[in-house]
Order: C-alpha cells, then sequence, then structure tokens
C-alpha cells in the first residue's frame, strides 16, 4: 500500500525518514566544514527562509494561495525586538511572544479570509500585507518608521556565527517536525482532502473551516519565529523587510521547490537563497542570471526541483542505446 | 415510529426562480425513498436543502426528531446523515482505500492533538477504522482495486465507491445524489444491487434520480417533483399510474411499473 498520511500507521507516526535525518546530521556538521565563513552565512540564511517556506508550505497545501504572509513574519519581528529594546525583556521570551503574537494576529485574520477562495484570497492577503507594511512605516514612534530599528542584539550565548546557526537550524529542524507530524497525521490528511475537494470533505464530516483555520494559525506563528530570528540575525528591521516581494519569496521557494512535499520548501529555500549568492562572480548579470534560471526551471521542472530525480531518469533512459526505438513501440 | 427525516415545508428562492416549494415529506427507518422529476424539477436543491449544503428560506428539517434545519454539512454527517454527489464523487488522486478511510473520518478523528500525536486513542481508533475499511471493501466488492487511484477506476466503480465512502461514516441516513446518472443499465443494476445490501444493513435511503425504471426497481415509496413542489407520493406503482405524473413527466405511452 502507498505510505500516505491516510494510510501511515500509528506505530510508524513518529518515524524520522532516513533522507530527513542524514540532511539533518550534515547540517550539524556543516560548521565543521566551512568554520565561520560567508558559506556559513548563507546556510543560516537557509535556515532561515526554510522556516517561513515551510509555514507557507502549510497554507499552500489546504489549496490556498497568500501574497502577505511577510506581514505575520513582521509581526513576530517587530513584537521580539521591541520587547528585547524597549522594554529590556529576555530575547527567548520575547521570541516566544512575537510567534505567539503572530499566530493570534493569524487566528485573528484566519476566519476572516479563509471565507475567501481562489484570486479573492490571493487579494486580500496581498491588500493585508501591504496594510500591514504601511503601520510598521506609519507607527514612526513606535516601530521607527522608515528607517526602522537598529543595532538588536542576538540572545546571550549565541552571538558567533556558528551558534546563530546552530541556533536557527534548531528552529528550522523544530519547524520540520511540527510540519512534518502535521502533515503525517489524521489531521494532515484533512487538509489534503480540504484542498482536493472542499465538498467532499464537508460530506465527509470533516470541519472544513476550523481545520483551515487551526492550520493558518500555526503557520502564522512560524513565520512569526522566522521573523523573530531573523532580526536578531541582521541586527536590523525596517518596514521593506516585511514588504511584497518577501511574501512573494516564500511563494517562489514552493513552486519552485515543489508543492508536493515537505522537502518543496526546504529544497526551494537552499535553492533559491543560495543562488543568487553563488551568482556575484558574474555580479553584471547577477539578477538576470537568475531569472533566467527561474524561468528555465519552470519551463522543465513544473513540478519544481522535487521533479528532478524524474527528470534525470527520463533522459538517462533517452540516452540508452535503442531508448528511440522502444519509446516508438510504447 | 418516528421517521428518521422529516422534512416540512421547506422552500428555497434563487432570485425570482422558486427552485423548491412548499415541499414535505418523511424517510422511515429503513425506507428506501425515492425522489424522482424532470430536470430543474428541484431534486438536488432538495438534497442540498437537506444535506446543509443550502439552508431554507423557510420550512423545517428533522433527523430523528431532532430540529436539523440549515446545520452545516459536517455536523449533520456526525448527526448520521450523509450525501453523495452527482459529479464529484471520490477523490480521484487518492487510492480506494484512501477514499474510503477518509469516509471514516468521524468515527476515527480523535480530535487534533491525539491525531497529531498519535495517542493511546487514536491508536485504539484506528485500529477499528482499518476493520471498517476492510469490511466495507469486501462487502461492496472493492478489494481488488483497494491500491487503485480512484480516477482509474471505470465510472460504475466510482460510483460503488462514493456509496462506500458514504456508508464509512456509519451514517443512519444516506441520500444519492443520482447515483445510476452515465451508467449503462448493466451498471445501475449493480448499483441498485448495492443500493439494496445497504438497506439491510438498517441504513435509510434516498434516490434522486430521474430514471424511473432506475426508482421504481429500489423504492418502497416515491416523491415527484416538478417544478419544485411535490407531484404526488406514494408506491412506485401509485406514482407510474397517477394521471398527473404521466402528463407532466412520464408521457402518455408509459406502462406503469
Amino acid at each position: 500500500m502507498i505510505e500516505t498520511p491516510a494510510t501511515v500507521q500509528a506505530a510508524t507516526l513518529w518515524r524520522i525518514p532516513r533522507a530527513a535525518a542524514i540532511v539533518a546530521v550534515l547540517a550539524l556538521l556543516l560548521p565543521l566544514v566551512t568554520g565561520e565563513t560567508f558559506l556559513l552565512y548563507i546556510a543560516t540564511l537557509v535556515a532561515l527562509y526554510a522556516i517561513g517556506a515551510m509555514s507557507l508550505h502549510l497554507v499552500l497545501r489546504l489549496g490556498q494561495f497568500s501574497l502577505g504572509h511577510a506581514a505575520f513574519m513582521g509581526i513576530g519581528g517587530y513584537t521580539s525586538v521591541l520587547l528585547v529594546t524597549s522594554l529590556d525583556v529576555s530575547w527567548w521570551l520575547a521570541a516566544a511572544a512575537g510567534t505567539l503574537l503572530a499566530a493570534a494576529m493569524g487566528l485573528l485574520v484566519g476566519p476572516l479570509v479563509l471565507r475567501l477562495k481562489g484570486v479573492f484570497f490571493v487579494l486580500f492577503t496581498f491588500t493585508f500585507g501591504e496594510f500591514a507594511r504601511q503601520v510598521f512605516v506609519e507607527a514612526v514612534a513606535v516601530t521607527g518608521g522608515s528607517e526602522g530599528i537598529f543595532n538588536i542584539p542576538a540572545p546571550a550565548g549565541f552571538t558567533t556565527p556558528t551558534s546563530f546557526y546552530y541556533l536557527v537550524l534548531a528552529a528550522a529542524l523544530a519547524t520540520v517536525a511540527i510540519c512534518g507530524q502535521l502533515l503525517r497525521s489524521q489531521f494532515g490528511d484533512a487538509i489534503d482532502a480540504v484542498r482536493e475537494s472542499e465538498t467532499l470533505a464537508h460530506s465527509n464530516g470533516m470541519p472544513v473551516f476550523a481545520i483551515k483555520v487551526i492550520t493558518f494559525t500555526i503557520s502564522c506563528g512560524l513565520v512569526g519565529m522566522q521573523g523573530a530570528l531573523e532580526a536578531s540575525f541582521v541586527h536590523y528591521v525596517s518596514p521593506i523587510s516585511y514588504a511584497f516581494p518577501e511574501s512573494l519569496r516564500f511563494v517562489v521557494i514552493n513552486i519552485i521547490g515543489g508543492l508536493g512535499s515537505l522537502w518543496g520548501p526546504v529544497i526551494g529555500s537552499a535553492f533559491l537563497v543560495a543562488l543568487p549568492e553563488l551568482l556575484r562572480s558574474w555580479v553584471d548579470y547577477q539578477w538576470v542570471l537568475y531569472g533566467v534560471v527561474l524561468i528555465l526551471l519552470m519551463k522543465y521542472l513544473p513540478g519544481g526541483l522535487m521533479d528532478l530525480p524524474a527528470l534525470m531518469r527520463r533522459l538517462y533512459r533517452k540516452s540508452l542505446p535503442g531508448a528511440e526505438r522502444s519509446g516508438g513501440q510504447r | 415510529m418516528q421517521p428518521i427525516l422529516e422534512a416540512r415545508g421547506i422552500c428555497k428562492s434563487f432570485g425570482a426562480l422558486r427552485a423548491v416549494q412548499d415541499l414535505t415529506f418523511s424517510v422511515n427507518a429503513g425506507e428506501i425513498l425515492g425522489m424522482i422529476g424532470p430536470n430543474g424539477a428541484g431534486k438536488t436543491t432538495a438534497v442540498n436543502l437537506i444535506s446543509g449544503t443550502a439552508r431554507p428560506d423557510a420550512g423545517e428539517v428533522r433527523l430523528a426528531g431532532e430540529r436539523v434545519t440549515g446545520m452545516a454539512a459536517h455536523r449533520l454527517v456526525r448527526r448520521g446523515l450523509v450525501r453523495t454527489f452527482q459529479s464529484t464523487t471520490v477523490y480521484g488522486e487518492r487510492t480506494v482505500w484512501q477514499n474510503i478511510y477518509r469516509g471514516t473520518f468521524t468515527q476515527s478523528y480523535t480530535g487534533f492533538w491525539s491525531s497529531v500525536m498519535g495517542g493511546a486513542a487514536y491508536r485504539h481508533q484506528r485500529e477499528r477504522t482499518v476493520e471498517r475499511v476492510e469490511r466495507l471493501l469486501a462487502d461492496l466488492r472493492l478489494d481488488d482495486v483497494r491500491d487503485t487511484q480512484a480516477r482509474h477506476l471505470p465510472y460504475g466503480r466510482q460510483k460503488a465507491l462514493g456509496i462506500a465512502v458514504a456508508l464509512a461514516s456509519a451514517p443512519k441516513l444516506v441520500l444519492l445524489d443520482e447515483p445510476a446518472a452515465g451508467l449503462s443499465a448493466e451498471e445501475a443494476d449493480r448499483v441498485a444491487e448495492i443500493i439494496k445490501k445497504v438497506r439491510e444493513t438498517e441504513v435509510s435511503v434516498v434516490v434522486i434520480d430521474h430514471n424511473m425504471r432506475f426508482i421504481a426497481q429500489l423504492c418502497h415509496r416515491v416523491v415527484v417533483l416538478h417544478h419544485g413542489a411535490e407531484l404526488c407520493i406514494g408506491t412506485p406503482r401509485e406514482v407510474t399510474s397517477n394521471p398527473l405524473v404521466i402528463e407532466a413527466y412520464l408521457g402518455a405511452d408509459h406502462e406503469p411499473a
């Protein structure tokens, strides 16, 4: 039997997939190879973006396409920063508060927005994202307006690049565990059912609206956590950090990585965060090349990078002698 | 004995169109009730009003004596009223087994935390659910295609799967919206056999169709709808010999059932 959320046995619900364990171990060993170099900086960015991209993956799995996810990252970011810098709250408490407030905003906005479908959902989330950005700009006394807030400290004990990398990695692995467990469970199967046919999900007795709101709330909390971490990583927040391009980046990461599984946003983050950095050698053409690579990917891998092994197998079969003839017979 | 379902004076309009007008009928426990009428008679709207897909403008729906008018579809499933749809009947990308498993949701879901953490309640319920899925696979003769994606099944077997998914929620009453639509006579007979089997399990059934032959061989009583209103109600023989039904629906050359 094909193993999917519907068929996964209770005993294996907690099993860690082997590939995920290997990637986690490699990520843990990475600083030993790279040292505190630019590569470690990129790896930290990849882990940070993977958190937000995985959180959006949950919403995409519902069949909803959000273009305002960065707003919740901003809520997490500003909340934690303000608590640390203005009220001298411990970083850990502030980050937790940022995460919870982003989730609470998700719980508040979700019931309004999740009644909408298709292009209306996309437009509402886009508008909400722009509204939140405008609030960050206008509330100068609190947020510092367009100039933002500088000199945001990292948590005590995590001030070196390596230690901060491990902090972000721990958060990313926790996000993998939360999203993975959610999607493998019967609740995750209901999420897929809602995407595949809301009508049928209703007639199966699934509380479709509640499933959407719970998933959206968790998703907003997770991206809020990314906001808190990122603010301490770059030591700076401003409305531009949470504007539309950031929301769009989460969507593009998911599409390029692949929408079918949680690997999509992880692979997409690794590729899309690293790609512009790797193209820095051709700085004049960096963003042109970036665009060309994205277009080629969407043309030849419409299912995202997750489809790469299947494409390689197809190309390999084609390259075998007699492949054309056997292809003709099929 | 108290009817399992009572609809009293339910009405629904879409703008100037009165889709269902003052419709009253009941379904007795263990009964198969047919609902028949030409296209646009209001059959599917009536099912939508009863199953919580749409809310009636007026009237009342009672399930086993409890007022359930306008109640959301998923709550009605929990109370034992489940429906199938004319076109969207199965999750095409999922296997037959997975489709039926999803149908057990109201029976197997033990809550958010329990399902995500795989707690004892979940494990216990899971075992019972798997047994239930296996029994339905055997009863509806679907075990040979258990791992086949639903979209690859022949249309007749997709319809059978749709009924299996509805039965998976352990309902008291099943509303089947055109279960024989688009099927050959042979396939329709097979679906009719399945529906008769369903009744043997003490589940009441409402079958909506516009094929009188199909309805007459299955149902104890038939409600005939015309322009959203009840034209007559009775046994298949009474209905097919009713002059109003003959004039409005069957045509003068029709043989009584």
